[in-house]
């Protein structure tokens, strides 16, 4: 992608900037501190980098606005880097440092894994958009809501779409060996067999391995009528596509957002190889029937092109979630303040919030916010803008 | 099935060999083992890209600059990290400093180009068989630099001259052979051999920082099992460990298979500490 | 606390004069401050603070292995991961039983303590290098098998981490047992550093043939230090486990393990306090420096790098205040040989020295040829001979460095080209180097301190908890190096660090490390080269003084006037055989040893 971590920390830098100098001018009413631990640089930081702009856009808007009953929003931002031990200094400077109101993030499962516990201890209200099963529980966690589906929604929109639409019976599964992978993996492939398919072969397999010719053909002479990928390494997906593409076998691969990626793209060896690929998205920030997007995406995006926002090398939904977040924290702090009690019963009782990257409604025993049916597939080689046409099947 | 694992462990073993012929350049010339060795590699990779991707070159000049670019990286090599700790070799300063550029590199790498693998360009416009660019590229890469070095270390002078420095250090000097710019043009060679093996493995290996980690461990293999500065030993091994991983990979998967070359290496080092084709060295007192 | 007070070490009597307040300062500083954190520092400091004393936990130990003796473990954060998993594991009850969190703690470091040595082992065989790369190889194992053993390690999802029960549950309450961790660490590794252990282990990275020399046996000592910061590294990987509140494998990343090694390196070799600044400094700076965040492993690595270029003494060179007032230029040796009396007196029948039929060729080059020796115990035996003619040579079979291919040499009942070559020691055989060898950066009395290493009585463990034998070794190594410096006339410069001496001073101070066995047989390689004709004359008187207490001296030399002035016998080598032989007057007389050296 175009994007370097150079440049994402220069705009990041800049939006720190530009918040400083604005500052002066409504000093009479202290910042409202909202903490952000993005992963802006790092081995898995692009989905951050995407995640980033529309935050930056937010919290624009919303200053712009008028903030919070006049008072400002102030970012704090801590960058992890992608590393947990980062993670944990970052959410310690957050909450026993600056003592912020709320903290959106992180963004990978890895560093929330670590960071969920902290902030629960310290009893700061947290959204959080990744989507390992056990990164909300209304008991140990009762101030942390997640405003993105979960693991088992992706798994299994995705299982869906192959055993039912595609109607294929045989499925091979395949991770590469970091945290997301396995952890997909092995949640998913108990799901498929309860669907009634048949997972003839399962691997994980190490990202950096240059050849995967090898595993693609054990999945194909054990009959494999589907390829299911879950990594968010776009070099390791790409193999996968190339290799596929290589022995011409015509098979469907579905499974992980990445596989749609700008990354992902520019490492196949030809356009055509994308074809029959369906990575998961979300309605949406989707092309229905006759390639629109939904009202509220369309504004969204005008107000992108009116910023100068750039889309061609990330998705569309990294940014949708970013600029829901802060939005949604914003509207529950307009309507209760800051006090993290407030702010928590007020979350509890959303419904409906209309997010453009979806609907999030949360109650006191379920914090998982993302609805069901807004977990979709799409046709990878339709990407335009950063966002996907529905794939076949859907009947949008 | 078998043609598919034999032809790209072979590839991969001439990539890993190239790094150990890297190695072996620079260690011949200074008694020193570099960690900038895979560095060298990576860069390959990235400047090919960088050349011929995004800034356009054509596929020569993109080479000749990505073997340039390497052989800068090896002159600095041992400006930076190699001749100021010589006079110091057995306090092994040499293993920090060496480690200290690489990681230099790396994270520059890392910074500049960024984290994510990037494509590495095809360089001729011909259709992919079951013989593509990824698999011949290293093998011929790796036949070349072999029988370079067999001319330049056989037939030239200046191949006499590394030789004598190879063999005896104080010997070659006292004979008045200018032993530092025989250095210095030894780690030119091994950075143009490693940006080499960069560049002719990249269409496997992607334009990626992290290669830097992964091939100064891959590529040490098969010096450490064919014998200090044996350069033939060095390519039997890497072949060895390219189809041995590719084995593995096969017959394993996924983890197991680079636990089962690192618990090999590992073994077979305890086993043989001079390596399956080297010599025990006496002790210096 | 102890602590301070083995920084004063050896003469506890002198713990209040200056010196060993200034060395106390620094460490007294850094406790008041750590102590005192929560009363001026934030939550948020208090979490930073707690991570540096877990990854000292870590590198203390970590830094006997690379500091002290020199090994490169490159890859030791594979035992922080083993011992956070486990820790985690045990007590979060997913696969056995619920296990105390201190239960599993101590299971782990049991269980790092056997991981280190087999991680450890390969430097026993293999060159530095090759040792620095399989340390690697492990830090790949762990974490590959961490992943993939998904029922116990949770894989990539990973495991919550214990939390340790009150008082140390709450923020302040574990950074006061982390706190509580890295005192106890740093206080047994000054105990080690402070003792012969400590000191052999130098001689091994700076010394190795010097330390053999001196009866250190390298394996045992390394396996001892792999136990103990194994051990460390796991229960800094359990408190590791509790501070991150869930680990998965992508927290124990190769940078946090090149941190650790930096921070040791950064610190400086052989200290205790430089790696301690260092591993604080590298925890610190990069919660300072923001902005550059993305940079900080490219500027540890700048920082690795200048440090190995410009200080290789690292932060505890700038520390080092002491070493940096300017010796007296005009320092002359006087040694005093009467105080030998009290160090050599023997008390049994030494036996003779003696090489039968020792024969030697590398390839094709015969290096010794059928040599027979004798050397008697009360005499000086010198050995001369034109370069090349087998002289140091035959030093190093006597040695065991060379293993000859025929004919052997045997000491009483003793084969000496059977045994290992530390063993010598035992049989009271002491030498010297053509090129001292010593270690730099101690001071001159440690280095002599070196060479009484296999007569402390105490274990390794008895020193690292600083128990009474440990004291009573001090005391008595430290008297008689003292005693062995004034007998070679360097007693003024015991506290120098012995880099800064001359090369002349340095030949005494070698001579003074193997006095320290109270050798039964001496053999001195080149002692004279590079002294002065006054210090040559001293050295004589010495020589001399020893063979008159019952030692036997084997001596290589060049200067032909001493050795006909103190030599009670010569044997002349030429081509590894024995050209000549007899007292001084009849060499001096012999027709083929005069014209081929005497020249006339």
């Amino acid at each position: 992608m175009a994007l370097t971590r150079r440049q994402a920390l220069k705009s990041a830098g800049a939006a720190v900037a530009a918040a400083g100098i604005a500052r002066p001018a409504v000093a009479q009413k202290n910042p409202i501190l909202v903490g952000y631990l993005p992963a802006l640089t790092g081995p898995s930081s692009s989905t951050g980098v995407g995640i980033n702009r529309g935050i930056q856009l937010a919290i624009e808007e919303i200053n712009k606005s008028g903030g919070i009953d006049g008072r400002q929003l102030e970012l704090i931002t801590r960058d992890t880097q992608s590393d947990p031990t980062k993670a944990v200094n970052g959410a310690a400077e957050l909450t026993r440092g600056v003592k912020v109101s709320a903290v959106f993030g992180p963004v990978n499962s890895g560093e929330s894994l670590a960071v969920v516990p902290l902030l629960a201890r310290t009893n700061t209200p947290q959204v959080h958009p990744c989507w390992v099963d056990t990164l909300t529980d209304v008991k140990k966690y009762p101030m942390c809501f997640r405003n993105a589906p979960t693991n088992q929604q992706i798994g299994g929109a995705s299982n869906r779409y192959v055993v039912e639409v595609l109607k294929k019976k045989k499925v091979a599964v395949i991770s590469d060996t970091a945290g997301y992978g396995t952890a997909s993996l092995n949640a998913y492939v108990p799901m498929l067999k309860q669907m009634g398919a048949d997972v003839v072969y399962q691997a994980s397999i190490d990202a950096a391995n240059p050849d995967l010719k090898p595993e693609i053909l054990r999945m194909q002479s054990a009959g494999a009528e589907a390829i299911m990928p879950w990594s968010v390494n776009a070099g390791f997906l790409s193999r996968i596509i190339n290799t596929r593409g290589q022995l011409a076998w015509d098979v469907p691969i579905c499974g992980q957002t990445t596989l749609g990626s700008g990354q992902t793209k520019a490492l196949l060896e030809k356009p055509e190889y994308w074809a029959k690929v369906y990575p998961n998205n979300f309605r949406p920030v989707c092309y229905g029937a006759g390639g629109k997007l939904p009202d509220r995406t369309v504004a969204f995006l005008d107000r992108l092109k009116s910023h100068k926002i750039d889309m061609g090398d990330t998705l569309l939904w990294w940014i949708a979630l970013g600029y829901d977040s802060p939005n949604m924290i914003a509207q529950a702090m307009k309507a209760v303040g800051p006090e993290p009690e407030k702010l928590v019963d007020y979350m509890n009782q959303l419904k409906d919030f209309p997010g453009v990257y979806g609907d999030i409604s949360f109650t006191k025993d379920k914090h998982d916010g993302y609805r069901d049916d807004q977990v979709v597939m799409v046709e990878a080689n339709s990407l335009k803008d950063g966002a996907f046409n529905l794939a076949p099947g859907y009947g949008a | 099935m078998l043609l598919s694992i034999v032809l790209s462990g072979v590839a991969i073993g001439c990539v890993y060999a190239l790094i150990g012929i890297a190695y072996n350049v620079m260690f011949s010339a200074s008694r020193v083992f570099s960690f900038t060795a895979g560095t060298l590699g990576m860069a390959g990779g990235i400047l090919g890209a960088l050349f011929i991707l995004k800034l356009g070159l054509p596929v020569w000049a993109g080479f000749l600059l990505a073997l340039a670019g390497g052989a800068i990286l090896g002159v600095v090599t041992e400006i930076l990290a190699v001749r100021p700790v010589l006079k110091s070799l057995d306090q092994h300063l040499y293993v920090l400093s060496t480690l200290a550029l690489a990681l230099i590199v790396q994270q520059f790498a890392a910074i500049e180009w960024g984290t994510d693998a990037q494509p590495f360009p095809r360089l001729l416009n011909i259709e992919r068989n079951s013989f593509d660019q990824q698999f011949w590229l290293p093998m011929v890469a790796c036949a070349v630099t072999i029988v370079g070095l067999e001319v330049l270390y056989r037939r030239t002078l200046l191949g006499h001259a590394f030789r004598a420095i190879a063999e005896d250090n104080y010997a070659a000097r006292a004979l008045g052979l200018p032993e530092r710019n025989l250095r210095m043009a030894s780690y030119a060679i091994a950075g143009v051999i490693g940006a080499l093996s960069g560049f002719a493995g990249g269409q496997m290996l992607l334009a990626f920082f992290d290669n830097a980690t992964l091939l100064t461990f891959y590529g040490f293999v098969p010096v450490a099992l064919g014998g200090m500065g044996n350069n033939r030993g060095a390519v039997v091994a890497g072949l060895v460990l390219g189809l041995f991983q590719q084995a593995a990979n096969f017959l394993v998967g996924g983890v197991f298979s680079s636990v089962a070359v690192f618990a090999a290496f590992i073994l077979v080092l305890l086993a043989r500490p001079e390596g399956l084709a080297g010599v025990a060295l006496g002790r210096r007192v | 606390m102890d602590m301070f007070t083995s920084g004063a070490r050896p003469a506890r009597a002198s713990f209040w004069s200056s010196p060993a307040i200034t060395a106390a300062l620094p460490w007294l500083v850094l406790a008041a401050i750590a102590v005192a954190l929560p009363l001026y520092g934030s939550g948020y400091w208090g979490v930073i603070a707690t991570r540096a004393c877990v990854y000292w936990v870590l590198v203390a130990g970590l830094n006997l292995l690379v500091g002290f003796a020199g090994q490169l473990a490159i890859g030791w954060v594979a035992l922080l991961t083993l011992g956070a998993y486990i820790t985690a594991v045990l007590s979060a009850a997913n696969v056995l039983p619920e296990v105390h969190p201190y239960l599993a703690l101590a299971i782990a470091a049991i269980a790092g303590a056997l991981f280190g040595v087999i991680v450890g082992l390969p430097a026993l065989r293999l060159r530095t290098f090759y040792f620095a790369i399989t340390t690697l190889g492990f830090a790949t194992i762990v974490r590959q098998i961490a992943l993939a053993w998904a029922s116990v390690t949770g894989g990539g999802v990973g495991v919550p981490g214990p939390v340790f029960p009150p008082p140390f549950d709450s923020q302040w309450g574990f950074y006061y047992l982390c706190l509580g961790f890295a005192a106890i660490c740093t206080w047994m590794t000054v105990n080690i550093a402070n003792s012969r252990f400590g000191r052999a282990l130098t001689a091994i990275r700076d010394a190795e043939v010097a330390a053999e020399a001196s009866g250190i046996a390298k394996p045992r000592l390394l396996i001892l230090v792999f136990l103990f910061s194994g051990a460390t590294a796991a229960i800094a990987g359990g408190l590791f486990a509790s501070l991150q509140s869930y680990i998965t494998p992508d927290a124990f990343t190769t940078e946090l393990s090149v941190l650790f090694f930096i921070g040791v390196l950064i610190g400086g070799r052989g200290s205790i306090i430089g790696p301690l600044l260092g591993t604080i400094l590298l925890t610190v700076l990069p919660e300072f420096a923001a902005p550059l965040v993305a940079w900080s492993t490219f500027l540890y690595a700048v920082l690795l790098l200048v440090i190995v270029l410009v200080i290789p003494g690292g932060i505890a060179e700038l520390l080092d205040f002491k070493n940096r007032k300017p010796l007296e230029t005009h320092r002359a040796l006087v040694p005093r040989p009467e105080l030998l009396k009290r160090l050599l007196a023997q008390d049994d029948d030494p036996g003779t020295l003696t090489l039968e039929q020792v024969e030697l060729h590398f390839g094709g080059v015969r290096a010794i040829d059928g040599l027979d020796l004798t050397i008697l115990p009360g005499q000086v035996h010198g050995l001369i001979g034109p370069n090349g003619s087998g002289k140091t040579t035959t030093l190093n079979v006597i040695s065991g460095y060379y293993n000859p291919q025929r004919g052997r040499a045997v000491l009483k009942d003793a084969v000496l080209t059977q045994l290992s070559h530390h063993r010598r020691a035992q049989l009271r055989i002491a030498r010297t180097f053509q090129t001292p060898r010593i270690v730099g950066e101690a001071s001159v009395i440690e280095n002599v301190m070196i060479g009484g290493t296999i007569d402390g009585t105490g274990s390794f463990f008895e020193s690292l908890f600083a128990l009474p034998r440990h004291w009573q070794d001090e005391k008595k190594l430290h008297e008689t190096a003292m005693l062995a410096l004034s007998a070679v006339g360097l007693e003024s410069l015991a506290g120098v660090r012995a880099d800064r001496l001359q090369h002349s001073e340095l030949r005494f101070v070698e001579i003074a490390r193997a006095l320290m066995l109270r050798p039964a047989f001496v053999l001195l390689d080149e002692p004279a080269a590079g002294l002065s004709v006054e210090e040559i004359r001293r050295l004589g008187a010495l020589v001399v003084e020893m063979a008159k207490n019952g030692t036997g001296v084997l001596l290589v030399e060049h200067h032909a006037d001493l050795i006909f002035d103190i030599c009670d016998h010569v044997t002349v080598l030429n081509l590894g055989k024995k050209l000549a032989a007899g007292t001084p007057a009849e060499i001096r007389s012999h027709r083929e040893v005069v014209s081929a050296y005497l020249g006339g």
